[in-house]
């Protein structure tokens, strides 16, 4: 019967412990999960800056050139937005202002939004890198696609464009066609879509050909640092924070996913500190039932020594018994654990979101890689991976998909119950054993 | 043969110092069975357990056919225990979850009995101290006291050790079966040609033995 007690109260410890390490693996992989969807960039853009809805000073190139020289930084890609007026280009914008055209952004826009004529500009995106840069965000954009042609070198000074689809059928152009801009004859090379209208009425040009053309030698409006890992983002923040100053706005969604993380790492590290109180709890009570066991046998062993057992053969039995004890308690605890680990993550993980509910509502996540305003940090025809919509912005509601836990049961949960068993064994039998060697049989039988 | 020579083991308690056995000495040849008399508190117990190598003595001699126990490292001690030397309580001491004949054998097995011939060696034993042999796996607890230590008996013989040490053996059973166990003790003393030490304070079962000897606080004297 006490032996059915001290499993029982093993199997309780062990339970626990058991639900902690997988509530524990479940919110590591959805902390991990989480941070990996929010990608591996950092957006620097003149202070102010928001598309032409902003202002602020552009960047110096040469101060961006500078980044790729940050450790853990893999790559910087720069991008220059310019607009193109009826005045500047012979290409006409696909996109008609519409209501929202007037109030929002063109000249003349009365404050009461009621309309007046006047042409949407066309964008134009000077980039370094054509094939990997940045679209989206409140462009609605996603992943540009060549549809004809080539793409220009990231380091092409010649007067050559890759034009969006909608802008291409609108001006009638194909790949070698050309157009005019800045009174320079501007060769299309290739011809994209992103499924957006309105970053389909965009061209992309060479970095430094739109500097050129645009007289706006050593500037540009908006970089992506891209970075090593998704570990080194924070760190490489700060330093490119301190190489651009305070003249430019450096972000990430690291720190706001850190804090949306907030009540995940807070049951990771209750359920850390759980496991490891359960684990030692468990070993403690295996170690006084032990113990009491041995004390209750001291007369026992004392007639086992007379009889010329040796030590080593006394202590054998009896861990022998505490590793019975311990695997039948870690078997049933096992059981037990994967059974209320489900429920005790949810409430957990509830519990502590809802402590922070406060201090989320109305925060928003902004994925890495994602656009600087209305006219996006860039173009390319691939976002960066673990983008999930190029930018979009996501508001609040990201709590409610962090407390979506799913609890599963791997090798390594079955590895740590057999060395928690292990470990708890070892633990409980350490006292139990120096007290057999401790015990003189003399005095055992002695008090007879 | 026995032979213990000067014999001396002092307890250092709080109260002051205790000298249990003085300068005892004393020899007992194969086969015969000593008793050693004495009141409570006169050091008998704690001689036996020094003759036992359970305690050792502070000063003096315990040599075994030849072989000197008193300087033997604790691995000697507990080789000799297990081989040379069989005990006998006056609770029988006997291991409880445990039946009868594995109680022996346990005896064998730490003693590096042959493996194979453990099982037959406690069939005999049983049966040399006349225990009923459906009851050889009976568990103590459904034993009389008489039958818990004809099998203790039993026990301590097994591994056929020179030296037999029994404390008060009859000190829980009633006259008529206390008898028989010395009477018991006495034949297997003879029969396996081992040196039988009984500690007793019953002048009857004194009587039995071959020789008596007398302790009164730690001094141990040969009576006639």
């Amino acid at each position: 019967m006490r032996s059915v007690g001290v499993i029982a109260i093993l199997a309780v410890a062990i339970a626990l412990s058991i639900s902690m390490l997988i509530a524990r693996d479940a919110v590591s992989a959805k902390i991990n999960s989480v941070r990996a969807s929010t990608g591996n960039t950092i957006t620097v853009s003149p202070k102010g800056f928001f598309g032409f809805s902003g202002g602020g000073t552009p960047l110096k190139a040469t101060k961006i050139d500078g980044l790729l020289s940050i450790a853990n930084v893999t790559a910087v890609q720069e991008s220059l937005s310019e607009e193109l007026t009826s005045t500047s280009t012979s290409l006409k914008s696909p996109t008609t202002a519409g209501s929202l055209g007037s109030q929002f952004g063109g000249p003349g826009a009365s404050p009461s939004g009621s309309s007046t004529t006047f042409s949407i500009p066309v964008r134009v995106i000077g980039t370094n890198s054509p094939g990997n840069a940045v679209t989206g965000g409140a462009n609605g954009g996603g992943t540009e696609k060549l549809t004809s042609g080539k793409a220009f070198s990231p380091t092409s000074k010649a007067d050559v464009a890759i034009v969006g689809s909608s802008l291409a059928s609108k001006n009638k152009l194909k790949v070698g066609s050309t157009f005019t801009a800045w009174k320079s004859k501007i060769t299309v090379v290739g011809i994209f879509s992103a499924g957006s209208t309105f970053t389909d009425a965009s061209a992309l040009m060479p970095l430094a050909t739109v500097q050129k053309l645009a007289d706006a030698s050593n500037q540009v409006t908006s970089a992506t640092v891209v970075v090593n890992s998704i570990n080194n983002v924070a760190s490489v923040q700060k330093k490119v924070a301190k190489a651009v100053g305070s003249k430019a706005d450096v972000t990430s969604t690291e720190q706001t996913v850190q804090t949306q993380l907030a009540p995940l790492n807070s049951v990771k590290t209750i359920s850390t500190y759980t496991l490891l109180g359960a684990v030692v709890a468990a070993a403690l009570i295996l170690l006084l039932s032990m113990l009491m066991i041995v004390r209750e046998r001291r007369r026992e062993i004392g007639v086992l020594k007379a009889l010329g057992a040796p030590n080593r053969s006394i202590i054998g039995q009896f861990i022998s018994e505490s590793t019975t004890f311990t695997i039948i308690g870690a078997i049933v605890g096992f059981f037990i654990g994967v059974v209320i680990s489900s429920p005790i993550t949810s409430a957990l993980v509830s519990a502590s979101s809802g402590s922070s509910t406060a201090s989320n509502t109305g925060g928003f996540v902004r994925p890495a890689g994602g656009a600087s305003g209305f006219t996006g940090g860039g173009s390319g025809f691939t976002p960066p991976s673990g983008s999930p919509s190029g930018g979009a912005l996501h508001f609040g509601g990201v709590t409610n998909t962090l407390s979506q836990i799913h609890t599963s049961v791997g090798w390594t949960t079955l590895g740590f119950a057999l060395v928690a068993a292990v470990v708890i064994a070892a633990l409980g039998s350490t006292v139990a054993t120096a007290t057999i060697v401790r015990i003189r049989p003399a005095e055992v039988l002695r008090s007879e | 043969m026995l032979k213990v020579e000067n014999l001396n083991k002092t307890f250092h308690t709080d109260a002051g110092d205790v000298h249990a056995v003085k300068k005892v000495s004393f020899s007992a040849n194969h086969g015969e069975m000593v008793a050693i008399i004495g009141a409570s508190g006169s050091g008998k117990s704690t001689l036996l357990a020094l003759l036992g190598l359970l305690d050792a003595p502070d000063e003096g001699s315990i040599v075994v056919d030849d072989v000197e126990l008193a300087n033997l490292d604790s691995a000697g001690r507990t080789r000799f225990r297990s081989r040379g030397v069989g005990f006998v309580f006056q609770q029988f001491n006997l291991i409880p979850n445990l039946s009868a004949k594995e109680n022996i054998k346990l005896a064998l097995e730490f003693a590096h009995w042959p493996k194979e011939d453990r099982d037959a060696r406690a069939d005999a034993m049983l049966n040399m101290v006349g225990l009923d042999t459906t009851k050889s796996d009976r568990r103590p607890a459904k034993l009389s006291g008489g039958e818990q230590q004809r099998v203790a008996i039993a026990r301590a013989f097994a591994a056929q050790p020179q030296l037999i040490l029994a404390d008060e053996p009859t000190g829980s059973l009633d006259r008529s079966t206390g008898q028989k166990i010395v009477e018991l003790l006495r034949s297997a003393a003879t029969q396996q040609q081992a040196t039988v030490l009984v500690v007793t304070h019953d002048e009857k079962v004194a009587q039995k033995a071959d020789r008596r000897l007398e302790i009164e606080d730690g001094v141990l004297r040969e009576l006639a």
